[in-house]
């Protein structure tokens, strides 16, 4: 009987060994007929998507057909929140498929509300490729993982090029003077904004918008190490700080952005993530905090041409110059089966977000490229989640072929990355989002009313957030 | 010639002095006045939908700069909005139906048959009425998705079956029926249904517009049940995708507001069609609720 | 004999049309208590236990309702409830009795005037809180500032200014409900008989005294009953701040409501705390109401 278990699952793994290998060779083949099952897709594009980006994933739905002729796919658009999450997971209403962005995994994690599909990447050989501090953002103290990296971004800063020109902040080679540091920005902004009558900056402080911007601003006048926002006593319990002096002089800064300098919008406290793009890309502001994944938004979205748009890496501040680095991952439904998981490893290689390059995945590439060259948003290099080289150099080679904005108006972003001129730092690690939440209330306060109390303020919002750590995590 | 009939304070004669007419004058001015800024928005928002984003975020004039209907054909293409017009029509329809069968029934009871018993019901009836709806939706949802309900026009169709206002406005209007009419149909042998559909009904045809008309509107302009249940399948109302759009970020501004043009055209043309039955009916019964 | 056998036919009969009575409301019954009762319940349940997610974890009595209690928000969130119903009972109580009277005097274009002013409360709630932040919007394109330019005052920005956001958003309710609520009071006005005004005339009584001792005495009843509906639906605000401020700047347009749907959607998922909240406001209603209903006892037959 057990010599008889042992038969087959030899014969099993030979199986799928030839399977594997008859599927790298042909791509255009049935990879697996047998596999049956429906998968739902919340990474499909929303019904206001262009024509192209629809286009796309049918295609990327018939190579799946023809690779897998049982496995239904669903397509079903979903923008993932946290708190629309909670009760379609709960209610067994989740997409097979979704994308959180990174502050989230390890919270769905540990309350169970992500499927394990650690077997399907173990099948695919990619469990070895992760970047280690992916692993550790995707995996449970077990080792299990929950999901995978679909981009990532490092945070900068969106400039418009023709409020630039109109201030006379351009060089004769036609590359715009932007600011290096965040007193820079203040200053810079206070030119565009006599020169232009426009806001320098755009801010947008409402809900957790302007926290996360402002945490990586806190993190640039030194609010890191011992003075970082939330640290873990040497009892293990969680603590935040925001009454630090970097903290504070942080705050401050914020506060001269409008009080001294003038250089925000003026609906600041109720512009959104959306709205900044608006604003920017529409020429009535001149600058953004925004990352190299959202370059898009500005241009192809709400329709400034790529050739008035630039992207600069975050400006330094007194203690230091770290900018935000994040992304967005694949997690999974709770009731995920095996089947399901293996087909979803499946469909996302066909979409290329797992480390191999066949001609179908570059094919996709190239379709991805020019879809986004047609409708006028910048092709550029994409931060890579994968510790595989070859597969990154192919995958910049391609992207070369599609370039279509001239790369000296990103080529500081970039070099700052490679070059390391910049410190990458990911989000505070945990309950960012409440963070960035009563960090916001404190710049909504002190940017509408002048004088107000800052450390004060900061106070409070420290009170109400270690009350939150510990009730969440501390006392549990 | 026609005869002004005067119904206010001011009569015929007091308009013989100066002050008095003057302030008459004035109270007309003060009714224009009224007029146009209850209207204005709407024209406006119109306006303002004819404007691109740049436009839309820039201009400092209300008109717009073209007149050209195509913003608006690509809004509606391109978000798909006739199938969202088809689902709250499916939405709409289900709930009036179940609105006034069962609120209606309820009503009768409560109103009319009166059993044993019946005022615990009226009592707890008239305290849902005190009740926020929003304040239990959490578990209310949980319950929708445990009955595997979730993603169907069902739990928004039924839910307009139990609405306390609309069971205190049948309630309140059978009350001022006359009892002996329905007493001689009792003694005619017929049963209780019997009477409701064959004496009330038949006379409850005010209350039944207005409860229909209170529930299409209801159920139209709803968002917050029809998100949670119908977010992400085909069958999302065009609330739910204007919810959407203003907490999801997917839409420009300029497309926001050719949105909210179009949530609003079925509630206008409803109210101009039953604008008699909404301005004379609804507050005759709307004064005893 | 003959006479007990008839009352048992009669309690017999008496028996058989009340269960038929209840069987006729039961279809309306159990929907109440699927969507209304049954949750209600399971709120004030929730509200008592530390939850994880939807699940009950452990009962912890008050506990949900201390920790809620003791935070800054919540009391900014009372305050501000408390003060959009100051401000709904300033702007929005008297200008429907006001537009009431008003059209109630014209002779000429009364139906016009009613059909206009009750419009706007057919619109839905979202789509007309959508189409009002553009006009406060606080750029050189916001409605208002067009407006107010054209008499040469400069820009303003309104949203982001603490002390009149509440006074905004009372004003968009007000927009919205005021001319249903005039129709109401006008069909109580239309209920007076014109020979008292005639009889206050003869005896010498000004336009202004008749408006004072005959006209708003006679809705004042009304008016009552209406006060109370309206500060139930102020205390529902909850989608208004939430799309045109988000609750800001710095909580100052945060509602109890919103509160509530803070803690069930805003990313802490705590549904005991948020059924705290939902609580709180419940308990509040029924003591308004009961207070109202205290001093209306008498002439009221309202219920």
């Amino acid at each position: 009987m057990n010599r008889m278990i042992q038969c087959v699952s030899l014969m099993l793994s030979l199986c799928l060994l030839l399977a594997s290998a008859g599927g790298f060779a042909a791509a255009e083949g049935v990879v697996d007929g047998d596999l049956t099952c429906t998968i739902t897709l919340g990474n499909w594009p929303p019904d206001t998507a262009s024509a192209a980006e629809k286009a796309l994933f049918e295609g990327y739905r018939d190579t799946m057909a023809r690779q897998y002729p049982n496995v239904t796919l669903v397509p079903d658009y979903y923008s993932y929140t946290l708190s629309n999450y909670v009760p379609m997971a709960k209610g067994g209403t989740a997409p097979t498929i979704f994308q959180p962005p990174f502050t989230d995994p390890q919270l769905l994690i540990s309350q169970h509300l992500v499927g394990d599909v650690t077997e399907a990447l173990e099948k695919f050989g990619v469990l070895d490729k992760f970047s280690p501090s992916y692993v550790e953002m995707l995996a449970d103290e077990n080792g299990r993982i929950y999901g995978l990296p679909r981009d990532g971004y490092v945070l900068g800063m969106h400039l418009n090029l023709a409020l630039f020109r109109e201030a006379g902040l351009m060089t004769e080679d036609g590359l715009p003077m932007y600011p290096k540091t965040l007193q820079e920005l203040a200053e810079y902004g206070q030119i565009i904004r006599e020169k232009t009558g426009k806001a320098g900056l755009v801010f947008p402080a409402s809900e957790t918008y302007g926290g996360w911007l402002f945490t990586n601003i806190a993190w640039n006048f030194g609010c890191v190490g011992e003075s970082a926002l939330e640290y873990q006593d040497e009892d293990g319990r969680w603590v935040c700080n925001f009454t630090s002096p970097e903290c504070v002089a942080a705050m401050e800064y914020m506060r001269d952005l409008r009080w001294k300098y003038d250089i925000l919008n003026v609906d600041a406290t109720t512009t959104d993530w959306a709205g900044a793009h608006s604003l920017l890309g529409t020429g009535e502001a001149a600058m953004n905090f925004a990352a190299d994944d959202s370059v898009d938004q500005p241009t192809s979205n709400k329709g400034l041409p790529v050739e008035d748009f630039a992207l600069i890496p975050f400006p330094a501040g007194p203690a230091g110059r770290y900018a935000l680095a994040g992304g967005t991952c694949y997690m999974f439904a709770p009731d995920i089966t095996a089947d399901q998981a293996v087909a979803a490893m499946a469909y996302l290689k066909i979409l290329g977000k797992l480390p191999f390059l066949d001609d179908d995945i570059i094919a996709g590439m190239r379709a991805d490229y020019a879809a986004k060259r047609d409708r006028g948003a910048p092709v550029l290099p994409a931060i890579s989640a994968w510790n595989d080289a070859e597969y990154n150099s192919a995958k910049q080679a391609i992207v070369d072929e599609y370039c279509n904005v001239d790369m000296r108006l990103y080529s500081d972003f970039f070099d700052s990355l490679s070059g390391g001129t910049i410190s990458l730092k990911s989000e505070e690690p945990v309950f960012a989002q409440q963070l960035y939440r009563e960090l916001t209330a404190v710049i909504q306060r002190v940017i509408t009313r002048e004088g107000a109390d800052i450390v004060k303020a900061l106070q409070k919002a420290q009170d109400s957030f270690q009350e939150y750590l510990d009730d969440e995590i501390n006392d549990y | 010639m026609k005869k002004i009939q005067h119904t206010g304070v001011i009569r015929e004669y007091d308009l013989h002095a100066p002050a008095v007419k003057a302030g008459y004058g004035f109270v007309i001015f003060l009714c224009c006045l009224a007029v146009i800024v209850a209207v204005f928005p709407l024209i406006w928002v119109t306006l303002a939908g004819f404007k691109d984003l740049k436009e839309f975020l820039s201009s400092t004039s209300i008109f717009p700069k073209s007149f050209s209907l195509e913003p608006f054909a690509v809004t509606w293409n391109q978000l798909g909005i006739t199938k969202n017009y088809l689902n709250s029509l499916i939405s709409v329809a289900g709930s009036v139906i179940c609105a006034l069968i069962f609120n209606g029934l309820l009503g009768y009871g409560l109103g009319i048959l009166k059993p044993k018993g019946y005022g615990v019901v009226k009592k707890l009836v008239t305290l849902s009425l005190l009740m926020p709806a929003t304040i239990s939706i959490v578990p209310l949802f949980m319950n929708i998705q445990k009955l595997g309900l979730g993603s169907s026009f069902l739990p928004l169709w039924l839910s307009f079956g139990a609405n306390a206002m609309y069971v205190i406005l049948f309630m309140q209007f059978f009350e001022s029926l006359p009892r002996s009419i329905i007493e001689a149909s009792r003694i005619d042998g017929c049963s209780q249904l019997q009477t409701f559909f064959r004496i009330v009904l038949p006379l409850s045809k005010p209350i039944c517009v207005v409860v229909a008309i209170f529930a299409i509107n209801a159920a139209w302009s709803d968002f917050l049940l029809p998100y949670l249940v119908l977010r992400g399948t085909p069958k999302e109302t065009v609330m739910v995708r204007l919810f959407k759009f203003s907490t999801e970020q997917t839409v420009n501004e300029d497309t926001m507001m050719r949105s909210v043009v179009f949530s609003m055209i079925p509630p206008i043309i409803l109210f101009f069609i039953f604008q008699k039955q909404l301005t004379e009916n609804s507050v005759s019964v709307g004064i005893k609720g | 004999m003959s006479a007990g056998k008839e009352s048992r036919i009669r309690t017999h009969a008496r028996l058989r049309e009340n269960v038929t009575s209840w069987l006729i409301m039961v279809p309306g019954l159990l929907l109440m208590l699927f969507f209304v009762w049954e949750p209600l319940f399971e709120s004030v349940r929730m509200s008592l236990y530390k939850t994880r997610n939807v699940e009950l974890v452990r009962f912890i009595g008050l506990d949900n309702f201390v920790s809620v209690v003791s935070k800054d928000d919540f009391m900014q969130a009372l305050v501000n409830t408390f003060s959009y119903t100051f401000w709904s009972l300033l702007l929005g109580f008297g200008l429907p009795v006001l537009l009431a009277i008003l059209i109630n005097e014209t002779t000429r274009g009364k139906g016009l005037f009613r059909t206009a002013v009750y419009l706007p409360n057919m619109l839905p709630g979202l789509a007309v809180i959508i189409l009002w932040s553009a006009f406060f919007s606080g750029g050189k394109s916001g409605v208002l500032n067009i407006l107010i330019g054209r008499l040469g005052i400069p820009p303003q920005s309104y949203l982001t200014r603490s002390e009149w956001v509440i006074p905004i958003i009372i004003l968009i309710a007000t927009w919205k409900g005021a001319g249903a609520t005039a129709l109401i009071y006008m069909a109580g006005m239309a209920g007076i008989s014109p020979e008292l005004y005639e009889a206050a005339a003869i005896d010498g009584a000004t336009v202004r005294q008749r408006v004072f001792h005959i006209l708003l005495p006679a809705v004042r009843k009304l008016a009552g009953t209406l006060l109370i509906l309206q500060i139930i639906s102020v205390f529902q605000i909850m989608y208004e701040p939430m799309v045109l401020t988000k609750g800001g700047p710095d909580n100052a347009s945060l509602s109890l409501m919103q509160l509530m749907w803070q803690y069930a959607f805003g990313g802490s998922m705590n549904y005991g705390k948020a059924s705290a909240v939902a609580v709180i406001v419940t308990l509040i209603l029924l003591v308004m109401t009961a207070i109202y209903s205290f001093f209306n006892r008498r002439e009221s037959d309202w219920e």
